[in-house]
């Protein structure tokens, strides 16, 4: 079996409307990979920055995969949320980003976007707060069903992981 | 005769270099690394105490610790891969000393120098009167051990406000992880005089994180 490690951080969002943001990250994959070691799922700090317009999370990522095939490499499936003054918490976005298939380091920058609901609920959201979800939020890196959402984009996850495998070499997998 | 090695080494030399932060002019750091299980620490400092830094008098200027890191780790396994642990601690208006951020960052797994830049986030107040209450007494908000910021577990009830960065300079050597069959570079790697990452730089002498 060969494996793969993922060490790293997601280190926070920008290009939001609002600051005061956490993340919710999940790991999904596919049937021949197996999670060894590390947290499968977390949330992030709720970061609230006093100048930049970068919410840091700094949140560590480590992981140690086990796989018997390349397909359904993992991918990190993020929720970016926002927390008010008065401690209530509405979905922002949603994202995917694949995990890198070379060994090294990468800052990664992944896009996301939320559900664009009629004029009454966009209205609601302006006025009351709250946003239109997914009722699966799997949908996010499913590509048969994303033609049915319409979807405004927002702003961006930042990501430095490293990278390690071991033993794809035996099964002829070159990097 | 060839023994196959069963552990590997990683070797860092570096050093805390400045903090860039606004409200206030001085600082002095407590670091610490944490490690998994499957690690430890050969040689070296695990934790320690920075000097008390101030800033100079010109405008925009950084507060300078150059402090020395310097340690080496074995290990079985990446899982657990170090993190640098960093607590910063000053002096407020009143005379006290109180926690002025954490911030943590994994020391880089490839082999060179590299130039990292760690946010700095303290815990907030769960009220504005709490706030108040610290500002007055001296007794901010801080976390009871600060290695938990290098933790998965338990994040989502902090709540944080980010302010300020520290830098840090890394050379990583490793020993022995090709031996045991692992590989931290594709083939075709950059040289390390440049990052890979979808914001092309110009070519730096050393990979910048920021």
């Amino acid at each position: 079996m060969a494996e793969v490690h993922v060490i790293g951080q997601i280190v926070g969002g920008s290009g939001f409307p609002e600051s005061s943001l956490f993340c919710k990250w999940k790991v999904q994959m596919g049937s021949a990979w197996r999670v060894l070691q590390g947290d499968q799922e977390g949330q992030t700090q709720v970061d609230d920055p006093s100048d930049e317009p970068m919410a840091n999370w700094c949140h560590p990522i480590d992981l140690h995969f086990a796989t018997k095939g390349l397909q359904g490499w993992p991918k990190f499936h993020l929720q970016v949320w926002h927390q008010d003054a008065y401690g209530r918490n509405e979905l922002y976005s949603y994202g995917f980003c694949h995990i890198p298939v070379s060994p090294g380091y990468h800052e990664l920058d992944c896009v996301t976007w939320r559900p664009k609901g009629t004029l009454i609920e966009e209205l609601k959201t302006q006025f009351i707060g709250g946003s239109s979800q997914l009722k699966n939020p799997d949908l996010v890196s499913s590509s048969a069903e994303l033609y049915k959402l319409r979807t405004v984009s927002m702003g961006k996850v930042h990501l430095r992981l490293h990278i390690i495998v071991r033993d794809f070499e035996k099964y002829g997998v070159e990097f | 005769m060839s023994t196959k090695p069963t552990s590997f080494l990683v070797f860092i030399n570096g050093s805390i270099e400045n903090a860039e932060v606004n409200d206030y002019d001085e600082l002095y750091l407590r670091f610490s690394y944490v490690i998994g299980k499957d690690w430890e620490i050969c040689s070296g400092l695990d934790e320690g105490t920075t000097q008390i830094a101030h800033k100079s008098v010109q405008v925009g200027s950084k507060i300078v610790f150059n402090f020395p890191l310097e340690v080496t780790f074995r290990a079985t396994n990446p899982f657990g891969w170090p993190q640098l642990v960093l607590s910063g601690y000053g002096l407020d208006t009143f005379g006290n000393d109180v926690v002025r951020g954490y911030g943590t960052t994994h020391i880089p797994i490839n082999p060179g120098r590299h130039r990292v830049r760690i946010p700095l986030f303290t815990p907030r107040s769960s009220s504005r009167f709490q706030q108040f209450l610290g500002w007055i007494m001296g007794r901010r908000p801080e976390f009871v051990d600060p290695k938990v910021v290098a933790f998965n577990a338990g994040r989502e009830m902090t709540r944080v406000r980010s302010h300020g960065y520290v830098q840090v300079v890394f050379n990583v050597v490793t020993k022995d992880m090709d031996a045991l069959g692992y590989r931290i570079q594709s083939k075709h790697a950059l040289p390390t005089g440049s990052k890979q990452s979808e914001n092309t730089d110009s070519a730096q002498a050393d990979n910048h994180y920021s």
